[in-house]
């Protein structure tokens, strides 16, 4: 019976491992069609080298050839990647698939491959052989998607530029998913050509690409037994209607293409989609005792930033021009000024993600030149948070914190393969970071919850937690008190208070002035790219050409929001120079202050 | 000479067939794959008519405009439609179209078998003309000729049309398109008519070129075509003609100086090389989505 079915049992478990080389890539993001190409590489090079008896009488052939074909398949794909690693979506998918085919090409004409007559190779694969090496590779990702790796690939895939921003070296780990799906090509190419022990280039060719895709996004990249399932599936479908008698020739394809339509319309998540997640990163842990000590933040009033002429221009518009600004360790720096200052490209600029037209700056040593890759930033302690919020959506929020931890916690995954206790420990302290960082920012109860699901006062504390669990020594807040109401803002303002009474240096852009001038230690003003005013918030409340530059713009109800603040502080500050004048100190009360803006729009 | 006329018919298929490609990832940004299986459709499709009522080439082609563009509003309403609004639509798209080209082939299969199947002799006039010292038989003038002003009054439509201007918005930013009143769903088909029409004729021609139709067709052109788009810049229609013609030549000169075993290696080398020194390709404007 089961001998029957022997040949359709090996199958699963090749296919199996083809889709798991797409899936290697697809978990970060990426689509790759090189797999097969990579595949038939390995498969006829390993023709060269696999012995025929055992090497020193006991090393099997078969292993000899699989860490070749490995070895090949991992080598070309970075090789491909070099060039390639840089495009993205479908651009990525059709230079991998022209190399596919490129090799296919190549091969069909070397004399060595014996053409497109194709190669004979020994039996050495069965059904055994290709479960376990199935088993090997499920294992592997199994064990990936909970280290730090798997969510760093997790977090380029939803969004890379946060990702970057997390410290995360985004083309490097978009290399090594290229890598690691390159040799698992590379093995399923040498396992397939010793089990059909016949293969011609052509075998390798796009449909077999596609079929390999396929299988793979049947199945799901959400969970890692995904490949597999996809694999059962579509190799089973055909036996199946086989066995219940149903026509060769066009019937059969017909309700394979029917069921996978249904299957991409109806399951978004794949075949895995259907099994319920039982999420490790969605309780927290609270534990005191599991808090590691992480290293000191720098001493407070050392400066962490300074700036020197910094400026930035597209084209002829002068978006920030010539900067000079330092912040200090326990600080906290507003940046305010009417919508489109320059806020946003200033600290760009400062986080790296923009880099200067001119002017220069260190950010925590770090110097800032069109060269300063923003993960390096972030590496030495830049965390920051975006005016469009920037969340893993698909993610927890537990695990948004989690991949937020990137920078002070260590890789897990080797540790993880071997089950070492010390994995476990690891990922239960960054477990125990991230809960306090949600419990911090109110959010504890919502743990479990995915990111894009939340409310937009949540997603914008979210994003602080996030940014927090990197232990930041400087934190950029872009807007964080966008949409919420003032007694979030409110507690809001506390907690930025607290972050700088730990000794963290805190920039924050908002248009809510109430709460800047209550937060802020010092305010810088910008207006149409230039500092306007600098200094204590007292001092910027009473500025008239700070209350001049909203009511100068055009703009929107948050400036005109912000020119009332700034308005009844100037009232409050007046009559108070009223009560002083009455005193016997005499000032001029300033004309301006009075004007309501309401009236003067 | 004839080399170059070669390649210049050859192309003028391979550009009318990307050009339908390019026009609904350049408007909607998605790849559609199912784009083969129509080409086949058409080919397949345009036989049976000829050989069954032996309708002269001028009537041929319109039947199989329409053909492909009910075959592209089923692709719209069946693979991308029901896929809107789904962060995956990209990856979804791409296979939902595989698996619609599927059963479209086996549905194609069904109807006429697996084998090879030919234009019924002496269905076309045979005449053959010199020009420029080469000789070219008038049905690939005439291929030659249909190709280029299907591609002229597309490009024309997008470009002038009210609902060219429809599709350019579209492109621009579907939610803007949407809240100022267009209708998005129904451009949609349209475009997706369009392209498909297109690739159906494109089908048709390639086998009054070669006189042979079989299943496997549309895979080999579809390859090709993504060459040709990405070497003209994706989502640029002009590139897709002018990619298409320097493919077409490319290919007949490799053939004839390399060896028609190395053939394919010129539109993939082509494509790769494109793909790292100039994404955007000859034409192209790529769109950038950043922060």
């Amino acid at each position: 019976m089961l001998a029957e079915y022997s040949s359709l049992i090996a199958l699963i478990a090749l296919t199996a491992i083809l889709a798991y080389s797409f899936y290697a890539v697809l978990i970060a993001g990426q689509l790759s069609l090189a797999q097969v190409g990579l595949a038939s590489l390995a498969a006829f090079t390993s023709a060269l080298v696999v012995p025929a008896e055992p090497l020193f009488g006991f090393i099997p052939p078969l292993v000899i050839g699989i860490v070749f074909g490995m070895f090949v398949g991992a080598i070309a794909a970075f090789i491909l990647g070099l060039p390639v690693i840089r495009l993205r979506g479908v651009f990525l998918a059709i230079a991998t698939l022209a190399f596919g085919e490129m090799v296919r090409i190549f091969l069909i004409n070397q004399s060595w491959t014996n053409g497109a007559q194709g190669l004979s190779f020994s039996k050495l694969v069965g059904p055994w052989i290709a479960w376990i090496a199935l088993a090997v590779v499920a294992y592997w990702f199994w064990r990936l998607s909970g280290s730090r790796l798997g969510r760093a690939f997790a977090a380029i895939r939803e969004d890379e530029l946060a990702a970057t921003t997390m410290g995360i070296d985004v083309p490097r780990y978009r290399m090594a998913s290229f890598v690691i799906a390159g040799a698992v090509a590379g093995l399923y190419g040498v396992l397939l050509a010793h089990f059909s022990r016949f293969a011609d280039p052509n075998e390798f060719s796009f449909t077999a690409a596609v079929d390999g895709l396929v299988t793979a996004v049947v199945g799901g990249v959400t969970l890692f037994i995904g490949p597999i399932l996809g694999s059962a599936f579509l190799s089973v479908l055909p036996e199946v209607q086989r066995v219940i008698g149903i026509d060769a020739g066009w019937i059969r394809p017909t309700i394979s293409g029917v069921l996978l339509l249904v299957v991409i319309l109806f399951l978004p998540g794949g075949l895995s989609g259907l099994i319920p997640l039982r999420k490790s990163a969605k309780r927290l842990i609270v534990d005191p005792s599991l808090q590691p000590t992480l290293p000191s933040l720098p001493a407070a009033g050392s400066e962490l930033v300074s700036l020197s002429g910094l400026g930035k221009s597209y084209g002829g518009v002068h978006a920030v021009q010539s900067v000079d600004l330092t912040v200090n360790a326990g600080e906290v720096l507003g940046l305010i000024g009417p919508n489109g200052a320059g806020k946003t490209t200033l600290v760009n600029m400062v986080t790296a993600l923009t880099p200067p037209s001119t002017g220069s700056g260190t950010v925590l040593g770090v110097p800032l030149s069109a060269t300063t890759k923003a993960h390096r930033l972030a590496q030495a302690g830049v965390a920051r948070t975006f005016q469009q919020i920037k969340l893993f959506n698909r993610l927890s929020a537990l695990e948004n914190v989690l991949v937020g931890g990137y920078r002070v916690t260590k890789d897990t995954l080797l540790r993880r393969l071997l089950f070492l206790p010390s994995a476990r420990r690891a990922e239960r302290e960054a477990m125990a970071m991230a809960s306090a960082q949600l419990i911090r920012v109110g959010l504890g109860d919502k743990a479990a919850n995915a990111a894009g699901d939340l409310s937009y006062g949540d997603q914008r504390r979210l994003e602080i937690a996030r940014a927090l669990a990197s232990h930041p020594s400087l934190l950029v807040l872009d807007e964080p008190a966008a949409g919420m109401n003032h007694v979030e803002a409110e507690s809001l303002s506390e907690l930025i208070r607290s972050l700088a009474a730990d000794g963290i240096a805190v920039l924050v852009i908002e248009h809510n002035v109430r709460m800047m001038l209550a937060t802020c230690d010092r305010i810088m003003v910008l207006n149409f790219g230039e500092i306007i005013a600098f200094g204590k918030p007292s001092e910027i409340a009473r500025d008239p050409r700070v209350l001049e530059a909203y009511l100068g713009s055009a703009g929107s109800d948050e400036d005109a929001d912000a020119a009332s603040v700034l308005a009844s502080e100037n009232l409050a500050q007046v009559s108070a120079d009223r009560d002083d004048a009455q005193l016997g100190l005499h000032i001029d009360p300033d004309p301006d202050g009075v004007t309501n803006p309401e009236e003067n729009r | 000479m004839q080399l170059f006329l070669d390649g210049i018919f050859l192309g003028s298929i391979y550009a009318l067939f990307a050009i339908g490609f390019t026009l609904v990832f350049g408007i909607l940004d998605r790849l559609n794959l199912a784009h083969a299986a129509v080409f086949t459709a058409g080919a397949l499709v345009g036989i049976e008519i000829v050989t069954r009522f032996g309708v002269p080439i001028w009537l041929l082609i319109p039947i199989v405009l329409v053909v492909g563009a009910v075959l592209g509003i089923l692709i719209e309403r069946i693979a991308f439609r029901p896929l809107a609004g789904r962060h995956d639509a990209h990856f979804a798209g791409l296979i939902s179209s595989i698996a619609f080209g599927a059963i479209l082939l086996s549905l194609l299969q069904a109807l006429y078998g697996a084998d090879t199947r030919r234009f019924p002799a002496d269905a076309f006039p045979s005449t053959r003309v010199e020009i420029f010292g080469a000789t070219v038989s008038l049905l690939q003038v005439i291929i030659l000729i249909i190709s280029v002003s299907l591609m002229v009054v597309l490009t024309w439509l997008v470009a002038k049309s009210k609902l060219g201007r429809g599709m350019r918005t579209i492109a621009e930013n579907p939610h803007a398109a949407a809240v100022l009143g267009l209708n998005v769903g129904r451009i949609s088909s349209t475009t997706f008519a369009l392209s498909s029409a297109l690739g159906a004729v494109a089908g048709v021609l390639f086998t009054l070129n070669v006189n042979a139709a079989s299943l496997g067709i549309g895979h080999a052109v579809e390859l090709k075509a993504l060459a040709v788009i990405v070497v003209g810049g994706m989502g640029s229609l002009p590139g897709a003609l002018v990619g298409g013609l320097i493919l077409g030549v490319a290919e007949v000169l490799a053939v004839n100086y390399i060896g028609s075993s190395w053939r394919d290696m010129v539109a993939f080398g082509l494509l790769f090389l494109i793909l790292i020194l100039r994404p955007q390709g000859l034409f192209g404007a790529r769109k950038t989505r950043e922060v």
